[in-house]
């Protein structure tokens, strides 16, 4: 399924994925024919060569930022280069490139489009979602889902000073996108195990409990308590 | 020696040592108005210690000692908003810093392959 896409925008936030990324970037590559570029969140492996040989533009930032400093990098490159629509993806093989059309169907009728596989998750991850949905009001299956598609009004909101200082692409991103009242639609998508590394969120109970504060307290201050999120 | 050669010999201390700092172009200026109205107060109230009872017994607090307290106290948590605010704002613009030159750099890298 070959579809020429120029004004489209592949974002892939990597960090030491050297084993998987120049696969990921391939097997885009062989389905559609689009713009590739890799944020590289200060790899101390070969992830910068590895892409850029895959064909991939690297972005290479001088220090960690996280993850959605990484990605953030990659909307304000789509909004320099006015990109119509960013896709962001993980570098870790989790997400499938046969998503990608799917994303890029349905973008076209709302502002953000989200690859969901809310299946995925433990009991824990489970409990902690529900526990987000009530405090944002965000009605969506997968919070955390790293597969997106998002257009280009939600492109310049999320590339704008407001979205800077957010640790993670999930409920901090969500709510600033629901509050502008762009329109949020999911996606069924298909997802594999991780076939490298680990949850960056997910890896140790320090790193969990910061999440989860830091998450909490962005739902109590922004979130609209009850009010329930418009999603077609 | 009378409590009041020793609060005052604080005092003065803290504010010379505050203003050399100052002149000494240690602080940054918009910092430096701040420690100049602590130098100020603590000169103040090194000299005349009575002052906190004054307004102790003006604000109707029976044990004077505590709105020393409370207002050193206030001002510190202000000064440390202040400081979290600041370095909030500093993080804003390091992450947009590093950011942007990411971009360049890749754009630049694009060009040469």
């Amino acid at each position: 399924m070959e579809s020429s896409c120029e004004s489209v925008v592949i974002l892939i936030p990597a960090k030491n994925e050297v084993q998987t990324v120049g696969k990921v970037i391939d097997e885009i590559k062989s389905k559609l024919s689009a713009t590739i570029v890799v944020i590289d969140d200060a790899s101390t492996d070969d992830t910068i060569k590895t892409a850029r040989r895959a064909g991939a533009i690297v972005l290479s930032l001088p220090f960690s930022l996280g993850a959605w400093g990484a990605i953030q990098t990659g909307l304000r490159y789509a909004a320099k280069h006015n990109f119509k629509i960013a896709i962001t993806m993980d570098a870790d093989g989790q997400h499938e490139a046969d998503s990608i059309p799917i994303l890029l169907n349905a973008i076209h009728k709302c502002d953000v489009v989200i690859g969901a596989y809310p299946q995925r998750g433990s009991l824990s991850r489970q409990i902690a979602w529900q526990l987000f949905r009530k405090l944002s009001g965000i009605n969506l299956e997968d919070l955390t889902s790293g597969l997106r598609a998002y257009n280009s009004k939600a492109i310049e909101l999320l590339a704008s000073k407001a979205a800077t200082l957010l640790d993670y692409q999930d409920m901090g991103v969500l709510i600033l996108l629901h509050s502008a009242g762009l329109q949020i639609v999911e996606v069924p998508t298909l997802m594999y195990p991780r076939s490298n590394g680990h949850s960056r969120i997910f890896n140790s109970w320090w790193a969990v409990g910061k999440y989860m504060l830091c998450t909490g307290i962005l739902c109590l201050a922004h979130g609209k308590y009850g009010k329930k999120c418009r999603t077609k | 020696m009378s409590y009041q050669i020793t609060s005052a010999t604080l005092g003065l201390c803290l504010a010379t040592i505050i203003l050399w700092l100052i002149r000494r172009d240690h602080l940054h200026s918009r910092h430096g108005f701040w420690w100049l109205l602590v130098a100020l107060g603590v000169m103040l109230l090194g000299i005349f210690p009575t002052i906190i009872d004054k307004l102790a017994i003006f604000f109707g607090v029976s044990y004077p000692p505590t709105l020393l307290f409370i207002l050193g106290m206030g001002m510190i948590l202000i000064k440390v908003i202040n400081i979290d605010l600041h370095q909030s704002d500093l993080e804003r613009k390091i992450r947009s810093l590093a950011q942007r030159m990411a971009i360049l750099e890749g754009e630049k890298q694009d060009k040469i392959l």
